[in-house]
C-alpha cells in the first residue's frame, strides 16, 4: 500500500466513523464529536492531495478548514451548554417543541 | 438643488434611525418633516419643469454587480412629480393626524418607523425610471402595508389579514418580475417601453401587457383579488386612510398610467381591463352597502372607485383615470381620517349600528366627513370628485354610448353608500341599532368593551384629529381646478400621459350624474341598518379552497417532520452519501 492510498484508507473510515456518531449518538457532544471527526477526516484528504500535488496550497486549505472547525466547536459547544442550562438534560430529541 | 428631487426618497429614512434611538421622547413628533421634505421637493420639480427645464435623472450604476448598469434610475418627470407631490401631501396630514391618533400607543416609534419604510418605497415607486426600480418600490410597499395591518398583532384577526394582503401583494410581485423577465432587451426604461409600443415592434405586447395588468389588479384590489382590502382595514385608521385608500392602493392606477401605451396596443388586455373595473365598481358599491362596520364599508368604496380608475384604464383614458387618482386620494383619506375621528372618540367602536347622532358632539369630524362624502359622490363644480369623475364620464360616453349610461347610473349607487354611512353615522339617534337581535354579537375591535355596558360615552376630540385633516379638505373641494379650467395638471403630464381637449367646468352629463348622485345620497337615508348585520364570509371561495388544499399537503407532510434530530442527520447522510455516489459511478 502506497502512503497516499494508506492515507486515503484512514480517512474514509475516520469520516465513516464521524457520520455513524452523528446518526446514532443522541448526546450533543457526541454529535459534535462526529462532525469534528468528519471535519478532520476531510482535512486529511486536502493534506494527502497537498502531496500528490506537490503545492502547499491545499495546506493553506487545510489550516483554514481547521480554523473552521474551532470556530464550529465553539458554537456547538455554547449551543449544547444553552439547552442544557434550559432542560438539565442533554438528549437532542427531547428538544422537539419547534415542531408544534 | 433639482438634482436632490430624485434623491427624495430617502428623506423619510432619517426618522427610522432616530426611531430606534427612541428619539424624540413623544415618538414620531418630527417624522412628518419627511414627507414634507418630499412634498416641497417635488414642487420645486414641478416649478422646475413649468419653467420649460428637465429634472436631472439619478442613476447608480453597478450598484448590485450582477444587474445591468441601467438597473437603478429614477426619472422625476411630470407624471412622477404629480404623484409624489400628492403622496407628500397626503402623508404629511395623516403623519400629523397619527400624532393625535395614535396618542395612547405604547409602540409609537414602532409604528413611525413602519410608516416611514411605506413612505420611503411609494416615493421610490413613483420615482422608478424603469420597471427594475419600480419592483424595489413596489415590494416595499407590500412589506409595509403587512406590517402596518399587523401593528395590533395582539388583536384577534390583524394577523391573518396581514397574511392575506402578503399573499395577494405576492402574486402582484410575481407578475411584475416576469413582466421584467420577458421584456426585450434593450427596453431599459419607461420611455423606451413607450417608443417600442407606439411604434409596434414590442415583442410579446400582450403577454406584457396582461402580467403588468395582474400586478396593477393585486395592488388595487380589482376584480377576484379584492378581498384583501376589506380585511386590511384591522389596521390603525391612519394607515386604512394613507396606505389602503390614498396611496398604496392606487399605485396599482398608476402603474397602469405609466405602461399605459402597451395597454394601447393591446386591445384584448384593455376590455379585461374594462370589464374587470366595471364589475369591481358594481360589486364594490354593493357590497359597501351590506356593512356593518364604517371604516369596511369605506374600504369597498375605495375598490369601487379604484375599479372606475381602471374602467378609465380601459377605454384608453389614463388621464382621466390619473386625474381621478389625485381627487380620489384626497376625498378618500379625508373620509378615512374623519371616520378615525369619530371611532376614536368612541373608543374604538367601529359599527355603524352603534353610533348616529354625532353632528352635534364631533362638529369637526362631521363637517369634514360630509365634505369628503360630497366630493366622492361628485357634487358639481364645488368638489373636485366631480371634476375627475366628469372627465370619466365623458371619456366613457365618447367610448361607447352604453358605458356612459352605466357609469351615470353607478353615480347613484356611490351616493346610496356615501348616504347610508353619513346618515347612521351623524344623524338619527345614538345607538339606533344596539338593540337589535345579534347586535352585540357581530364582531369588531370593541366588541368586547362595547358588549354588556351598551354605547360608550363620546369624549371630546383632540384637535390633532381635526386640524391636520384641512389640507385634505381642500383638496377634496379644490383639486378639481388643477386641471378644469385651466389645464394645469395635463401641461405637468405633457409628453407622459395624452390629456384630452378642455373640458368646461359644469357640462350637461356631470349636472346628471350629480343629480343622481344627490337623489342616492339621501335615498341611502332610508338604507341605515337598523339593526346589525351579520357579516358575510370574508373570503371567497377560491381562496378557502386553495387554503384547505395547503392544510391538507401540510398534513401529508407532517409525518417526514418527526422534530427528532438524530433522523434528520440520517436523512442528510443517507442524501449525501448517494449524491456523492451517483456523481462518482458517473461514467
Amino acid at each position: 500500500m502506497t502512503p497516499i492510498s494508506l492515507l486515503l484508507v484512514t480517512a474514509v473510515v475516520v469520516f465513516t466513523l464521524g457520520a455513524a456518531a452523528l446518526v446514532q449518538r443522541r448526546n450533543p457532544m457526541s454529535l459534535l464529536m462526529g462532525a469534528e471527526l468528519m471535519l478532520s477526516a476531510s482535512i486529511l484528504v486536502l493534506v494527502a492531495s497537498s502531496r500528490v500535488h506537490g503545492s502547499a496550497s491545499s495546506q493553506g486549505a487545510a489550516l483554514l478548514a481547521l480554523v473552521l472547525g474551532a470556530a464550529e466547536a465553539v458554537i456547538g459547544l455554547g449551543l449544547a451548554l444553552a439547552v442544557f442550562r434550559n432542560r438539565a438534560r442533554v438528549d437532542l430529541d427531547d428538544a422537539s417543541e419547534v415542531r408544534r | 438643488m433639482t438634482g436632490l428631487v430624485g434623491w427624495a426618497w430617502l428623506l423619510p429614512l432619517p426618522f427610522i434611525v432616530l426611531g430606534l434611538l427612541g428619539l424624540p421622547r413623544r415618538g414620531g413628533a418630527v417624522s412628518f418633516l419627511g414627507p414634507l421634505g418630499v412634498l416641497g421637493l417635488a414642487l420645486l420639480g414641478l416649478a422646475q419643469l413649468g419653467n420649460g427645464q428637465g429634472v436631472p435623472d439619478v442613476r447608480i450604476d453597478g450598484f448590485l454587480p450582477f444587474l445591468p448598469d441601467d438597473a437603478f434610475v429614477t426619472h422625476p418627470d411630470g407624471l412622477a412629480l404629480s404623484m409624489l407631490a400628492l403622496v407628500g401631501l397626503v402623508s404629511t396630514c395623516i403623519y400629523l393626524y397619527a400624532l393625535g391618533y395614535m396618542e395612547h400607543d405604547e409602540n409609537r416609534h414602532r409604528f413611525f418607523a413602519f410608516l416611514d419604510v411605506f413612505v420611503a418605497s411609494m416615493c421610490l415607486l413613483v420615482l422608478a425610471g424603469n420597471l427594475t426600480t419600480l419592483l424595489i418600490g413596489w415590494a416595499g410597499v407590500g412589506l409595509a402595508s403587512f406590517l402596518l395591518i399587523g401593528f395590533w398583532w395582539e388583536r384577534p384577526g390583524t394577523l391573518s389579514a396581514g397574511a392575506e394582503a402578503l399573499a395577494v401583494n405576492a402574486i402582484g410581485d410575481a407578475a411584475l418580475l416576469l413582466a421584467i423577465v420577458i421584456l426585450p432587451v434593450g427596453i431599459d426604461s419607461f420611455d423606451d417601453l413607450a417608443v417600442a409600443a407606439r411604434q409596434g415592434s414590442l415583442v410579446h405586447r400582450d403577454l406584457i401587457a396582461l402580467l403588468l395588468i395582474v400586478a396593477a389588479f393585486a395592488k388595487s384590489a380589482q376584480g377576484p383579488l379584492y378581498f384583501w382590502l376589506p380585511s386590511a382595514m384591522a389596521g390603525p385608521t391612519p394607515v386604512s386612510a394613507l396606505l389602503h385608500s390614498a396611496t398604496m392602493v392606487a399605485a396599482g392606477v398608476y402603474l397602469g398610467v405609466r405602461v399605459s401605451p402597451v395597454l394601447a396596443v393591446s386591445p384584448e388586455v384593455s376590455r379585461l381591463v374594462l370589464w374587470t373595473g366595471l364589475f369591481t365598481m358594481g360589486f364594490g358599491g354593493v357590497m359597501s352597502l351590506r356593512q356593518d362596520n364604517l371604516k369596511k364599508g369605506l374600504a369597498f368604496s375605495s375598490v369601487s372607485q379604484l375599479g372606475m380608475m381602471f374602467v378609465a384604464l380601459g377605454i384608453g383614458a389614463p388621464f382621466a383615470a390619473f386625474f381621478h387618482l389625485v381627487t380620489h386620494a384626497a376625498f378618500k383619506a379625508l373620509l378615512f381620517t374623519s371616520a378615525g375621528g369619530v371611532i376614536h372618540a368612541l373608543d374604538g367602536e367601529e359599527r355603524i349600528t352603534h353610533m348616529g347622532g354625532l353632528r352635534k358632539s364631533l362638529p369637526g369630524s362631521h363637517g369634514l366627513f360630509l365634505i369628503g362624502a360630497l366630493s366622492l359622490i361628485g357634487l358639481p363644480v364645488l368638489t373636485a370628485g366631480a371634476a375627475s369623475k366628469d372627465l370619466i364620464l365623458e371619456s366613457a360616453l365618447h367610448h361607447e354610448r352604453w358605458l356612459g349610461i352605466v357609469l351615470v347610473a353607478m353615480a347613484g349607487l356611490t351616493g346610496a353608500y356615501a348616504g347610508r354611512l353619513y346618515f347612521a353615522t351623524f344623524h338619527g339617534s345614538r345607538g339606533h341599532g344596539s338593540r337589535g337581535p345579534g347586535g352585540e354579537a357581530s364582531g369588531s375591535d370593541a366588541g368586547a368593551n362595547a358588549a354588556g355596558q351598551g354605547d360608550h360615552a363620546v369624549h371630546a376630540p383632540s384637535g390633532w384629529l381635526v386640524w391636520p385633516l384641512v389640507p385634505l379638505a381642500f383638496g377634496a373641494l379644490g383639486f378639481g381646478f388643477l386641471e378644469v379650467p385651466g389645464g394645469l395638471l395635463s401641461r405637468a403630464l405633457a409628453g407622459v400621459v395624452d390629456a384630452p381637449e378642455l373640458t368646461p367646468v359644469v357640462t350637461r352629463l356631470g349636472l346628471v350624474a350629480g343629480a343622481i348622485g344627490l337623489a342616492g345620497f339621501f335615498a341611502g337615508r332610508l338604507l341605515v341598518p337598523a339593526r346589525s348585520i351579520p357579516l358575510p364570509a370574508a373570503r371567497p371561495a377560491w381562496v378557502q379552497a386553495s387554503s384547505d388544499a395547503f392544510d391538507f399537503l401540510a398534513e401529508q407532510t407532517l409525518a417526514l417532520h418527526t422534530g427528532r434530530t438524530s433522523r434528520y442527520l440520517l436523512v442528510t447522510v443517507v442524501t449525501a452519501s448517494l449524491a456523492v455516489g451517483f456523481v462518482l459511478t458517473r461514467p
